[in-house]
């Protein structure tokens, strides 16, 4: 059994998602699929799937198909699990019923033994009449998965099923796969967000706009990226990110082992691509020691508790990381300290004022900067126009707002694209303009919600390099909330929230110290295992 | 076509129905329609306030006068005021209708000349003041027929009163919005019913796996149009025991047309969902073309055999039209299936189903 892609192409309206690809994959293979949001990874997938017109052909178990209709013979033997947490769930049916649904559509006949295991993999064997809505996003990825994987698929593609998923479920997913793979002939197509996940794959394919920039092991790739990377040093024309530089030219460094990463920034370097300059000027601001400290602050929908006692400090001049999977309370968090929800219990002080009434807030608006989950920017107004409206909303006179709008687009340097529509630009781009316009006031403390979700490596990078050298230049303090567990590395302190509750706060080094060889993934695992083996579950 | 894969799917659907409450949604908004409109429109005008300045003070001029008062649709006061005040009384709404009978009116008519008498109508509401002014002719005509009975009365006043003797609104409005509410509420549910999964992505569970589009199709539709089925029964029972409208007509041809209009309006659901990919895109279609030809062609306001030209046509277009005539016709008149513009009638709410859902599996693709 063999799955053959050739010459792949898909075509939307204005642009194109996936550029002449082609690859193979043989019978008990997990193939990953590795990229930034929009780099083609869904389109491609969803074209195997059949479900996406595409031109090129596939081949599949010696079957041709070159359209969605000729893929309808082989859907028996494929299944798909497209991105999003509990996509192809229904909310209002229990776990069984779920079963019992795909089973039926499926046509197949019901095989309990079957079903009890997937069941027990799954950790849902004792959850089976509780329904999808009140299950928590591991869960419901778990559940999706074992879902697809009931008609005994030959053709398994699993589009980010552990974007956002806590790294306990993450690892229980991933046993369910090698268990799979295991005992049966079985293709397994992945695309994740995590290159963590590289080391488990027999084969990864690293996208970047629509092409396959890389393909090979895990080690084969490291060996590719090699050769450019180099130890940290002073460099022109290189990227350097996490203690190493990549550089095309030959630097004068010693050279050093290369994350796969690597691969992301040395095709931004051989496509001609720069780090974009960082020119942030100086300022002097007045602040307390502490900037935000919460007692006790919970947040409650109904009988669901968002936020559960959370007790956190925000220190002057510190980064912060605000970890946890999606639905574990960040960004809930951080709308109670923005007032965007009401506090249901417990203290909160900022900016050295305890908060206890709309009143208290109103003059510390002006000193808070907030940039939302991706990034809450009008699409019908340029990025000049964008930032103009945010200058005008916290009040800045035309000539302040012009002269900042100036200063901060040449020093985040996105100078060029100040005439551009947001949505016509990179991401990476968006992400500096969302953060220029949550600046734009000069703050004390800036919120950001999850401002790196989704995003290239060669972006995320630059975008944590602004941050540091925002701290270092504006003495700012920042509260930044994300899921991927890695970014715990760039933090001065990193907070894991686990389905409202808060599990570790801690700094990196002291987890390394504690950790030894291990990497932050792994390290909260150690942590979550133990609040489940401590909590009611 | 795999009978226990639509019998799944539509299983999955009762069960989501009920558990998400929409099945409120589904007997909820049409019973609404019937309730809310049929109490709220109101096309007859009863007590029309009257002032009449009676400047002849005959035998005949109070005749008139008492013909006025004693009848329910006005409530006439005699009073002795100039006409100027009588108008301004129009002017700030105290009034709605001025009559003045002038001083020669008995003298005039004994002498055989015509009886002239001056009626002001506010008609800022010009349907309702259309509606004032055939009162106050009928009820002259009345006099003018006790005063020389050899005189055919005038057909203006009995052709109003024809199928609908008691002048009751009820019964001209009910079955326009029978037609109006088994257009909405079966159109939307089915538009939501896909919609809803293409919104939330489990339509994903559709596109991947072998299922038909016939068999999606089935185990989608089915639902909305058993369901709205059961609404033909509420509709019907609503209209003849609240509203008290008379049912003349034969209950198989009502059972059949409706039955093949809710099937037209789940059609018009289904083509709603493929254009659209939000709920709520979908509801507001759904009602926008349902709601305004239902209003305007169910003869609910005006009839269809009143319009002309592009109107006209426009209402032979679209379904409300066919299916309306019906409901009057079971409804008011009885014709029944005897009736060979029944038959037609029927034959096109036949086809209108029957285009929408070929239309519909055709257009709809298994694909993103």
């Amino acid at each position: 059994m063999k799955l053959e892609v050739k010459n792949l192409t898909v075509k939307y309206k204005n642009k194109t998602a996936v550029k002449g690809v082609s690859f193979g994959a043989a019978s008990k293979e997990i193939i990953g699929l590795i990229g930034a949001d929009g780099a083609g990874k869904s389109s491609l997938l969803h074209a195997i799937a059949g479900v996406l017109k595409f031109e090129g052909e596939i081949l599949f178990d010696r079957y041709r198909y070159t359209s969605p209709k000729e893929a309808e013979p082989i859907k028996a033997d494929l299944a798909l699990m497209p991105q999003g947490l509990g996509l192809v769930l229904y909310d209002d049916l229990s776990v069984k019923e779920h079963l019992q649904f795909f089973r039926r559509i499926r046509n197949i006949p019901e095989d309990p033994e079957y079903e009890e295991r997937l069941l027990k993999m799954a950790g849902l064997y004792r959850f089976q009449n509780r329904l999808a809505k009140n299950l928590s996003g591991g869960m419901k990825q778990k559940l999706s998965l074992i879902c697809t994987l009931l008609h005994r698929p030959k053709l398994l593609i699993l589009d980010e099923p552990t974007t956002g998923v806590d790294p306990l479920s993450r690892r229980e997913l991933w046993e369910i796969l090698e268990e799979t793979r295991k005992s049966r002939n079985i293709i397994i197509l992945y695309s994740t967000a995590y290159m963590q996940e590289a080391k488990k794959m027999d084969k990864i394919l690293l996208f970047d706009s629509g092409e396959i920039i890389a393909s090979g092991k895990e080690n084969e790739l490291l060996q590719l990226a090699k050769p450019y990377t180099y130890q940290q040093t002073e460099c022109e024309e290189c990227f350097c990110f996490d203690g190493r530089c990549y550089s095309i030219k030959p630097l004068d460094a010693a050279r050093t082992e290369p994350s796969l990463e690597a691969l992301f920034f040395i095709n931004a370097l051989k496509k001609g691509e720069r780090e974009k300059p960082i020119n942030i000027i100086p300022k002097q601001n007045e602040m307390p020691k502490i900037i935000v400290k919460s007692v006790g602050l919970t947040k409650r929908f109904g009988d669901f508790v968002a936020d559960d006692h959370i007790d956190l400090e925000l220190k002057r001049g510190e980064i912060l990381g605000l970890l946890g999977a999606n639905g574990a309370g960040k960004t809930t968090f951080i709308k109670m300290l923005l007032g965007l929800y009401p506090i249901d219990e417990g203290e909160l002080w900022l900016l050295g004022k305890r908060i206890k009434s709309y009143q208290d807030r109103i003059e510390l608006k002006n000193r808070i900067g907030y940039m939302s989950q991706n990034f809450a920017l009008y699409k019908d107004m340029t990025v000049k126009e964008n930032m103009e409206y945010f200058a005008n909303l916290h009040s800045l006179s035309k000539k302040d707002a012009t002269r900042k709008i100036e200063e901060l687009s040449n020093g985040l340097g996105f100078r060029e694209y100040l005439d551009s529509f947001p949505q016509s630009l990179p991401m990476g781009i968006n992400q500096r303009f969302s953060l220029a316009t949550a600046i734009l006031h000069e703050p004390a403390v800036l919120f950001l919600d999850e401002p790196t979700s989704g995003v290239d490596t060669v972006a995320r990078a630059g975008f944590w390099k602004l941050l540091h050298n925002l701290k270092k230049r504006w003495n700012i303090s920042i509260l930044i909330t994300t899921h991927y567990m890695s970014e715990a590395e760039y933090c001065d302190r990193v907070v894991v929230l686990k389905e409202g509750k808060k599990i570790v706060d801690e700094t990196p080094e002291r987890l390394h110290q504690k950790f030894p060889g291990l990497d932050f993934e792994e390290i909260f695992i150690n942590f979550y295992r133990s609040e489940n083996a401590s909590g009611s579950n | 076509m795999r009978l226990g894969v639509i019998k799944a799917y539509m299983a999955k659907e009762f069960t989501d129905l009920k558990r998400s409450k929409m099945i409120f949604l589904v007997y909820l908004l049409p019973v609404m329609i019937l309730i809310l409109f049929g109490y709220g429109i109101r096309l007859e005008v009863k007590e029309a306030r009257t002032t009449i300045i009676d400047m002849d003070s005959s035998k005949l001029s109070r005749e008139l006068c008492d013909s006025f008062i004693h009848s329910k649709y006005f409530e006439a006061k005699i009073k002795n005021i100039d006409y100027r005040e009588a108008l301004e009384e129009i002017k700030r709404a105290k009034t709605d209708i001025v009559i003045i009978v002038p001083p020669s009116f008995e003298r005039d008519i004994a002498k055989g000349l015509k009886g002239e008498i001056g009626v002001f109508i506010d008609a800022s509401f010009p349907l309702r003041g259309q509606v004032m002014q055939s009162y106050v002719e009928g009820v002259a005509f009345d006099l003018a027929k006790k005063l020389s009975p050899q005189k055919r009365p005038t057909i203006m006043v009995n052709q109003r009163l024809l199928f609908n003797q008691s002048l009751r609104d009820e019964n001209a409005i009910l079955p326009g919005l029978i037609a109006l509410a088994l257009l909405v509420a079966p159109a939307i549910l089915a538009a939501l019913l896909i919609v809803k999964e293409k919104e939330k992505g489990t339509i994903f569970n559709f596109y991947s796996s072998p299922v038909t589009k016939y068999e999606f199709l089935t185990a989608k539709l089915t639902p909305a149009f058993l369901l709205h089925s059961i609404n033909i029964f509420i509709a019907f029972l609503i209209a003849t025991y609240i509203f008290e409208v008379p049912f003349r007509g034969s209950f198989l041809l009502f059972l059949i047309a409706s039955e093949l209009y809710v099937a037209t309006a789940v059609g018009i659901g289904l083509l709603v969902s493929i254009v659209t990919k939000t709920q709520i895109a979908a509801t507001v279609l759904s009602m926008l073309i349902t709601i305004i030809p239902s209003f305007l062609y169910s003869g609910m306001l005006m009839p269809i055999s009143a319009m002309e030209g592009g109107s006209f046509i426009e209402a032979h277009l679209f379904p409300v039209m066919y299916y309306s005539h019906i409901l009057y016709d079971t409804f008011l008149i009885g014709e029944g299936l005897g009736s060979s513009k029944n038959i037609i009638y029927l034959v096109a709410l036949a086809a209108y189903a029957l285009i929408l859902m070929i239309a519909g599996s055709y257009l709809l693709k298994k694909e993103l």
